[in-house]
């Protein structure tokens, strides 16, 4: 998936990790968007697809792919809430694989911590054990894949609560910039890497 | 008498038993052009758009909608299309062609790399000779007779650039009509890369005003440019440019969300019309006395394949059996690397320099050659799913890496010439369809061998060019044997003089019927270096400047 970076294997990244959210069988996902956009402004987040304990557990699972450190992570991003409103919204057709996915989760944590079954009952260490352990499966993949997507889209769109992700690494939100843009284009500094030929 | 109303109609209404001068099929960089050059020269046109109109004010920052749901482009399962590699192999469904679904086409979502051919370029056959298992062959048409084109659509819709410091360019018969845009920090980068290999950073030339033009906004500079429609107008896409001058002129009929199903001909073979689904998917039959199909290499050569009578058995202009064949996209290279300072590629138009010392590699063993630039116009989310692929991908450490990346890498990108393979080419899916009921494209396309050879020697100068400009650290790898999905749909109703080999002619007129025209990307005979859309748009101005001749000497008839 991150072989490289030309168009084609952007498109490979989206095709792969993507595809289970992109290719959403909705009649019309813009709509679909659109009408969950509003639901977020209309309303403080509520869950309307996962149980509590269930809303806990992908939370606790977020929070491990963008932990909370000194800055804030998936958690406080509200991931769980991106992705709870995907799923009633434009996402809807993913919802058995959510659903077997949490189903599946306890086996995974016992697996790893005996006598335990909830994945937001353990520590930090522990809860990336039982993560490693899964990496390579679909329901792994489709967890990162939303996490970052409510970590990192607009957040009328139900995450990136405040533009958390954004303001993580280091993206401005304006309409307008003016240069220098950056280190590189910064007269003094250019004149310096290339000499006469700036 | 019907009239078509108010549902997704702009400017002059005709009545569908109104035989119009021209109906142009396709609103993007092609068909805006072209209506926009009939209507200057007095003709009536009805042009007909399957996406819908937008405006500055639909755009946004939204990756996830953007970028993600394909929100302004050709999506499954409506545009469903399938995918082979072989004509041996099941064809299955798959996101192939990507076309913007809008008002201006592909034109209102491009970066706006907007790269003139050299005059090489139109006759390599000549230079070089063939290549085995490609049908390489001279453009019917020159660098020369297509210059006041290229100039006039610069101008036409505001181009920043600066000619006459690429040793190597054609002759230019005038200056872009703005200065280059604000250098960004991958284009200072790939200054220094340049100069420490040798080479030219030459400032790219871009179809973004950087200056306020023909009273648009100049660019402001926010970054969301690449896949995105512009929110300034600044981008001159014919969305902004080309279709409201049509549709201003009182010569031209917007309709949007009107999907061609066929081309209508007599018994003498000539054209009469189209049939389209209207925003209701009801049919229209639209009578006009010629025709411009415009609909890009993917859809107009499907649209010839399923306009199949009992005169045209094999398809409407495909006597040659070449509508389809031929299908290029422009081969594409690409690296990552990180760097010590900010670079914050997300501020500024996606690319300020490039580089063309590459452009002609036959001399080093290879057919063709191509052009790099430096960028980094991945959004947030993006930039997330590419981080490289030997570090961290989840965690806190990834999330370290995070922040410190996504400010601090360039890529740099190839843009590269693709071999004409006979066997390369879209035809019509025999069992999958469309929303509207119509045969689905189906594409059969297998890299060739010479083009792999090709993106390696591209790929390995890609990692020299960032490691020129400082990276600390470099990864990606060589496109391998499968182009993704692909953007540049080009070749498949190849121009030629010979109506055996090609299906339009010098002026872009169907050998097989007179009152036919195609100018898009399928007219490409060879695909030159990766930026089409300029060549594209100078085909369009020159086939409308030619074909209005024709109407008005009565030759159409």
């Amino acid at each position: 998936m991150q072989d490289s970076l030309s168009r084609r294997d952007f498109v490979a990244t989206v095709g792969s990790l993507g595809a289970v959210w992109l290719l959403a069988d909705v009649a019309d996902r813009s709509e679909a968007i659109a009408h969950a956009a509003q639901q977020v402004k209309q309303a403080q987040p509520a869950l309307q697809f996962f149980t509590p304990e269930q809303a806990a557990e992908v939370e606790a699972f977020a929070s491990r792919i963008i932990p909370t450190d000194d800055t804030p992570g998936a958690r406080e991003a509200g991931v769980v809430y991106f992705i709870d409103r995907g799923l009633t919204t434009w996402a809807k057709d993913q919802q058995p694989m959510f659903t077997a996915g949490l189903a599946k989760l306890p086996n995974d944590v016992g697996a790893k911590v005996r006598g335990q079954t909830r994945l937001s009952a353990l520590t930090p260490a522990q809860q990336d054990e039982v993560l490693k352990s899964i990496e390579k499966t679909p329901f792994f993949g489709i967890m990162r894949f939303a996490t970052l997507a409510g970590m990192f889209s607009l957040p009328e769109h139900g995450g990136n609560k405040d533009f958390i992700g954004w303001k993580l690494v280091g993206q401005v939100e304006a309409m307008e910039f003016k240069p220098p843009f950056s280190w590189y284009d910064q007269p003094a500094n250019r004149r310096a890497l290339l000499g006469g030929d700036a | 008498m019907t009239r078509i109303q108010g549902q997704g109609t702009q400017g002059r209404r005709f009545d569908v038993n109104d035989e119009v001068d021209f109906i142009v099929v396709g609103s993007g960089p092609a068909g805006g052009s072209v209506a926009r050059e009939l209507t200057r020269l007095g003709h009536n046109v009805v042009l007909l758009e399957q996406g819908k109109q937008y405006t500055r004010a639909d755009f946004h920052h939204d990756e996830f909608a953007t970028v993600f749901n394909n929100q302004y482009a050709n999506t499954p399962p409506a545009h469903i299309q399938t995918w082979r590699k072989t004509a041996k192999d099941k064809a299955e469904p798959r996101h192939g062609l990507l076309y913007a679904n809008a008002v201006g086409g592909s034109s209102m979502h491009f970066a706006a790399n907007y790269w003139r051919f050299r005059p090489g370029d139109f006759n390599e056959f000549s230079r070089h000779g063939g290549v085995p298992g490609a049908a390489m062959a001279d453009w019917p048409i020159t660098y020369d007779e297509l210059e006041p084109y290229y100039t006039a659509v610069e101008w036409a819709i505001g181009v920043s650039g600066q000619g006459g410091l690429d040793p190597n360019e054609g002759r230019r018969s005038r200056q872009y009509p703005m200065p280059p845009l604000d250098i960004t920090g991958p284009g200072v980068l790939l200054e220094v890369a340049a100069k420490k290999m040798g080479w030219r950073a030459l400032p790219a030339p871009m179809a973004i005003a950087s200056r306020p033009y023909n009273g648009r906004e100049a660019c402001h500079n926010c970054g969301f440019c690449w896949y995105f429609p512009c929110e300034w107008g600044a981008k001159s896409g014919t969305n902004f440019t080309m279709v409201p001058e049509a549709v201003a002129s009182g010569r031209c009929e917007l309709r949007t969300e009107c999907k061609v199903r066929n081309v209508e001909t007599d018994d003498r073979g000539r054209v009469t019309g189209v049939v389209y689904f209207n925003p209701d998917r009801r049919e229209v039959r639209q009578r006009a006395r010629a025709v411009f199909l415009c609909a890009n290499g993917g859809e107009t050569p499907r649209l010839l394949l399923m306009s199949k009578t009992n005169r045209f058995p094999d398809g409407l202009a495909n006597s040659s059996g070449m509508v389809g064949k031929h299908l290029m996209f422009n081969g594409n290279t690409g690296a990552g690397a990180e760097f010590e300072h900010e670079v914050n590629g997300f501020k500024g138009p996606p690319v300020t320099r490039i580089v063309l010392d590459t452009y002609d590699l036959h001399t080093k063993g290879h057919y063709g050659g191509g052009g790099f630039d430096f960028r980094y116009p991945f959004p947030p989310l993006l930039s997330a799913l590419n981080m490289p692929p030997d570090g961290p991908q989840w965690g806190a450490d990834y999330k370290k890496q995070l922040r410190q990346l996504h400010t601090r890498i360039s890529h740099c990108w190839g843009h590269v010439t693709q071999m004409p393979s006979p066997t390369n080419q879209v035809d019509l899916d025999p069992e999958a369809k469309d929303s509207w009921g119509l045969p689905a494209i189906r594409v059969t396309f297998k890299e060739h061998d010479a083009d792999l050879k090709l993106y390696k020697y591209m790929f390995d100068r890609s990692i020299e060019l960032l490691k020129a400009a400082g990276a600390k650290r470099t990864w990606g790898g060589p496109p391998g044997d499968d182009p993704g999905q692909a953007v540049h749909l080009l070749g498949t109703c190849r121009m030629g003089n010979d109506p055996r080999t090609s299906v339009v002619d010098a002026s872009h007129r169907a050998h097989d019927v007179r009152n036919l025209f195609i100018v898009d990307g399928s007219s490409f005979v060879t695909s030159g270096r990766g930026q089409p859309t300029l060549t594209i748009q100078a085909l369009a101005f020159r086939a409308a400047d030619l074909a209005s001749r024709m109407a008005k000497r009565g030759d159409l008839g």
